[in-house]
């Protein structure tokens, strides 16, 4: 009798046991652990030694020349990388969202870098950027433009980082926006149309409004995940570019942690923990825009409407 | 601006939505384009803003043929059924847009939005967001929209479908007033009979995508062209008893017959309908025509009586200061209006 309820009680706690146990071992402990090294002065990984506790790895850190360049590479990625790639996309989910011949044609072609190993494009990429044999330039120098050193030491690579970036991240945006679009009411285009609208009014006045908290969430989840970039460098550059002047913020960590003998724990921790807050800040900041522009367009009232008519 | 359909047929593929529709509506009136869902009425109206094209027949716009002409070269005002007004755009923003398109100087834009919201009486919400407005003043807001760059037509698509019923007849007078302050002609649609009735001027019937009737509310009301119109029109409806012709008279299926209602050259054995309204029925202890009362119901000033006559339950609004007992044998006869006899298979009315 006494039995029964017990573990009726605990069986929910059973059922979530696997997901709690992987979340706490996988997730929790590695950030809070990750915390910890961050403020360990001389921290060894194997023995658990360190010399001290305080701020010095930030310090450290922040003084560090390849840090401040990792930090300002990546700021100006994600400047170019995400503004750019949402714009291409509103453009072209608009483009697949109307009726038109081999629409299916064009919604794998879009979606391809999705489901293709990012490694493997990224070394088509490369051959694609190459300064003698690379289509690219050809295309440039058809067009009567000098070739662009892309893969070698000049400013050239970073513009091939970019380019390669907003490549990679275009699928998930366009399928995000497309979905956004498809919620719009056809009937406000009727509308604009019975007055007389042209496709270009329609767009940036009734479209992309109507689209703002589908673009927003999207340059959101771009923004992180972009603040992350890291592994593009690899099938491109062998690496952080030549002479390492690609450093971003996750390759500078696992400089730090992999490259380096000895590896310097604490540092690498440390730019870890400032990426996570920057990320924290730069999401907040977008979330207090958008929750703003909601205000705006008068969705709180209406939601209390809603809410008020459902308890009717 | 006068209108006139030329026998426009429309086609989906293999079904036709509007068949042979032919109409002249006079300049400044209010038509109403009534029926019931899938007669076509949506199409037609469709077809009147540029939307749709119809497959056969002209549509003029006084001397224009504009059967082929986009919407915004029409020069109408479209009101949606759920208005369709701008979300993310204020009130005032919402009614200025059309200007804005036709490139108005934003001063006068302005100007004559305010002017519009007036008339609608929504000024004193032009900062608002359509979101935080009640539905009948989105109403009022979608009509000025529609409005304000001064169309030649306006046409409103059930407008009122989606208020409750004690603002669909204030909005609906609204309408009728706005349309009588501005002159402008307008078609009006909508499936709801009484609607139709209150503010027309002329109501067009349809029933399959056919033009039933075309007439004005009331003669619709006392002369319905077919069966179709008379089931459609009234409330209570009217009531329906199944009788065959005998001698140019109506003889209900129990035998009974009222010599006082004729037809002619109708050959003997003809089924038909006896179809009378309620406010028809006479009290007659003399008449052929018995009945046997189910129950009486008061209706505030009214008293609505049902009983069986021919075998079949009908209603009528009996004399007062009568009182009737359940299951008691009365005699029935009825005024010289609202009695109709019609074809029971083609509808076609005989009386």
């Amino acid at each position: 009798m006494i039995k029964r309820p017990f573990f009726e009680r605990i069986k929910p706690l059973l059922y979530l046991l696997p997901f709690i146990l992987s979340v706490t071992i996988f997730t929790i402990y590695p950030i809070v652990n990750v915390i910890r090294m961050s403020f360990l002065e001389g921290y060894k990984y194997l023995t658990g030694d360190y010399t001290g506790v305080g701020f010095g790895n930030y310090e450290k850190v922040l003084a560090d020349p390849y840090f401040r360049q990792a930090l300002s590479n990546t700021f100006k990625y994600v400047l170019l990388v995400v503004p750019i790639s949402t714009a291409i996309a509103i453009v072209l989910a608009n483009l697949l969202n109307q009726k038109i011949r081999f629409q299916s044609f064009f919604q794998t072609a879009y979606f391809l870098p999705m489901v293709t190993s990012s490694l493997a494009v990224g070394l088509a990429w490369r051959f694609m950027f190459n300064d003698k044999v690379g289509i690219i330039n050809y295309v440039l120098n058809l067009l009567g433009m000098e070739s662009v050193n892309f893969l070698g030491k000049s400013g050239g690579n970073f513009m091939a980082v970019v380019i390669f970036g907003i490549w990679s991240i275009l699928p998930n945006t366009i399928i995000l926006l497309l979905s956004g679009l498809q919620n719009i009411d056809p009937l406000y285009y009727t509308a604009a149309k019975v007055d007389g609208a042209k496709t270009l009014r329609i767009f940036f006045r009734i479209t992309v409004p109507l689209l703002a908290p589908t673009i927003m969430l999207v340059v959101i989840i771009n923004s992180i995940s972009t603040f992350k970039m890291y592994h593009e460098l690899f099938p491109l550059f062998n690496g952080p570019g030549v002479a390492y002047n690609l450093f971003t913020v996750v390759y500078y960590i696992y400089y730090e942690f992999r490259v380096l003998t000895p590896p310097k724990y604490g540092l690498a921790a440390a730019s870890a923990v400032i990426l996570l807050i920057t990320v924290f800040i730069f999401t907040m900041l977008q979330r207090a825009v958008q929750a703003w522009s909601r205000k705006e367009r008068g969705e709180d009232v209406k939601k209390t409407k809603r809410h008020r008519d459902a308890l009717r | 601006m006068k209108i006139r359909l030329e026998n426009i047929v429309k086609r989906f593929d293999d079904n036709t939505a509007v068949n042979d529709f032919s109409a002249e509506i006079e300049s400044g009136e209010l038509v109403t384009l009534l029926g019931p869902s899938g007669c076509g009425k949506s199409t037609m109206l469709n077809m009147l803003s540029g939307i749709l094209y119809p497959t056969e027949g002209k549509i003029y716009f006084d001397e224009d043929d504009v059967t082929f002409v986009s919407p915004e070269k029409r020069g109408i005002g479209l009101v949606f059924q759920n208005y369709a007004l701008y979300p993310h755009m204020t009130v005032l923003e919402n009614i200025c847009f059309p200007l804005e398109i036709k490139k108005v100087p934003k001063a006068e834009r302005i100007e004559r939005a305010k002017k519009m919201a007036e008339l609608v009486h929504v000024e004193s919400m032009l900062n608002r967001k359509p979101g935080q407005l009640s539905g009948g003043q989105q109403q009022r807001v979608a009509i000025a929209r529609a409005l304000v760059k001064e169309p030649r037509l306006l046409l409103l698509d059930e407008p009122l479908s989606n208020l409750d019923a004690r603002l669909r007849i204030e909005m609906r007078e609204e309408i009728r007033r706005i349309q009588l302050e501005t002159g402008v002609t307008t078609i009006f649609v909508t499936h709801d009979q009484e609607e139709a009735m209150s503010i027309s001027d002329h109501i067009i019937l349809m029933k399959l995508g056919v033009l039933q009737q075309y007439d004005k509310p009331q003669y619709l009301y006392d002369q319905p062209a077919n069966c179709f119109v008379a089931d459609f029109l009234g409330n209570p409806p009217i009531n329906k008893v199944e009788a065959i012709v005998r001698d140019g008279k109506v003889m209900l299926d129990n035998g009974e017959t009222d010599s006082t209602i004729r037809v002619e050259n109708i050959p003997d054995g003809t089924p038909v309908y006896l179809s009378f309204r309620a406010e028809s029925v006479i009290l007659d202890e003399k008449s052929p025509l018995r009945a046997r009362v189910v129950m009486t119901s008061v209706m505030g000033k009214e008293i609505i009586t049902s009983f069986v006559l021919g075998g079949k339950e009908v209603r009528g609004y009996m004399n007062s200061d009568v009182e009737l007992a359940r299951d008691q044998e009365i005699g029935i006869s009825f005024k010289k209006s609202g009695v109709f006899v019609f074809d029971r298979e083609s509808g076609e009315r005989y009386l």
